[in-house]
């Protein structure tokens, strides 16, 4: 049951058709996993703790450096040197303190993955590293998890959502490896790809609209175009073509 | 037989900033290898030194992808080939 308090929280997204206080008790019982709280981990955040999601686990284990500031958005000048996640947390809980924020400042990998999605009801990768997307991709395939994939590179960002056993996944898509190098990024283009990511996170829970599976939506910042690239689930791809899943 | 490929940002460099280029070819390996011809530098953002597309590159023929065996694709008159590199930044 929403409180009185939500129901005027969050009385113009109630209002919107499909939605009602049925979609809005959705959101208050999801747990969602933010993979990065940086340049896409900061506005999926904030979206989604302002739309009112009940639980929301954010990981990352960096701290705040004066470089980042251009695009992560949740953390501020005075909070270089803090823990991306602590910072993250704090932001959150005064934004919305009906939101419970977990604030997890670990390294994600094979060893704790199990467990930081454990009882998550949806994955947003927010990581600035492919390794670290392929892992989530396969915990998430093998889970039956939602995953809301988003890169950024410059002007340019992209977005795909992969519903376990619906649609082609990460792996499908991309094959290969790009080394691990600093990347050039202006802070608007993670800004329209972490809110596309929280759009279609609310959607999934909601169950409005239509979600990007079996669709790279690639956004062009500088000719301020948005293309549809259609993509195929692969049935020898190494995460989703196999039986990995859990039924 | 006119392909028009679409270029990655990344590679406009190369391609004098043209954001497309009109190539030649009946598969899309021959249409690469035109724009190759034009465009010699993009060569080794494309392929390997065995003349492999790059596992970090995805040929896209009119919005579809065209893998596997890309580069046996057949194209028609008209067609688009949007040339995409993965990225993974956050």
């Amino acid at each position: 049951m929403l409180t009185a308090r939500e129901r005027e929280r969050y009385d113009r997204q109630i209002m919107i058709q499909g939605f009602g206080e049925e979609g809005q008790e959705r959101l208050k019982k999801a747990r969602v996993l933010i993979a990065g709280a940086g340049g896409l981990g900061s506005p999926a955040a904030v979206y989604l703790t302002a739309a009112g999601i009940g639980s929301i686990r954010i990981v990352d284990h960096d701290t705040v450096e004066l470089s980042n500031l251009n695009r992560q958005i949740l953390h501020w000048h005075e909070d270089r040197g803090k823990s991306k996640v602590d910072s993250a947390k704090e932001k959150l809980m005064r934004l919305n303190p009906d939101v419970k924020i977990e604030a997890i400042g670990d390294t994600i990998t094979e060893a704790n993955l199990d467990h930081l999605v454990s009882d998550c009801n949806l994955i947003v990768d927010a990581m600035d590293n492919l390794p670290t997307r392929y892992l989530l991709n396969k915990v998430a395939i093998e889970n039956n998890i939602p995953f809301f994939h988003g890169a950024v590179y410059g002007f340019e960002g992209r977005a795909m959502t992969i519903v376990p056993g619906k649609s082609a996944c990460l792996r499908c898509v991309y094959r290969g490896v790009i080394p691990e190098e600093k990347f050039p990024v202006i802070g608007v283009t993670p800004a329209v790809i972490g809110c596309i990511q929280a759009t279609e996170a609310v959607k999934y829970l909601v169950g409005v609209g239509e979600l990007l599976i079996n669709k790279l939506l690639i956004y062009d910042g500088l000719s301020m175009q948005f293309t549809e690239l259609r993509v195929k689930k692969d049935p020898h791809c190494e995460h989703c073509g196999q039986a990995t899943r859990k039924e | 037989m006119s392909i028009t490929v679409n270029i990655h940002q990344a590679l406009r460099h190369i391609t004098n900033n043209q954001a497309t280029v009109n190539v030649s070819g009946a598969t899309v390996g021959e249409c690469l290898a035109d724009l190759v011809q034009r465009f010699p530098d993009i060569k080794s953002k494309l392929f390997d030194k065995k003349g492999k597309l790059l596992n970090y590159i995805d040929i896209y023929v009119n919005a579809e992808s065209s893998y596997p065996e890309e580069l046996a694709k057949p194209v028609k008159d008209g067609d688009k080939l949007s040339i995409t590199l993965m990225i993974a930044g956050g």
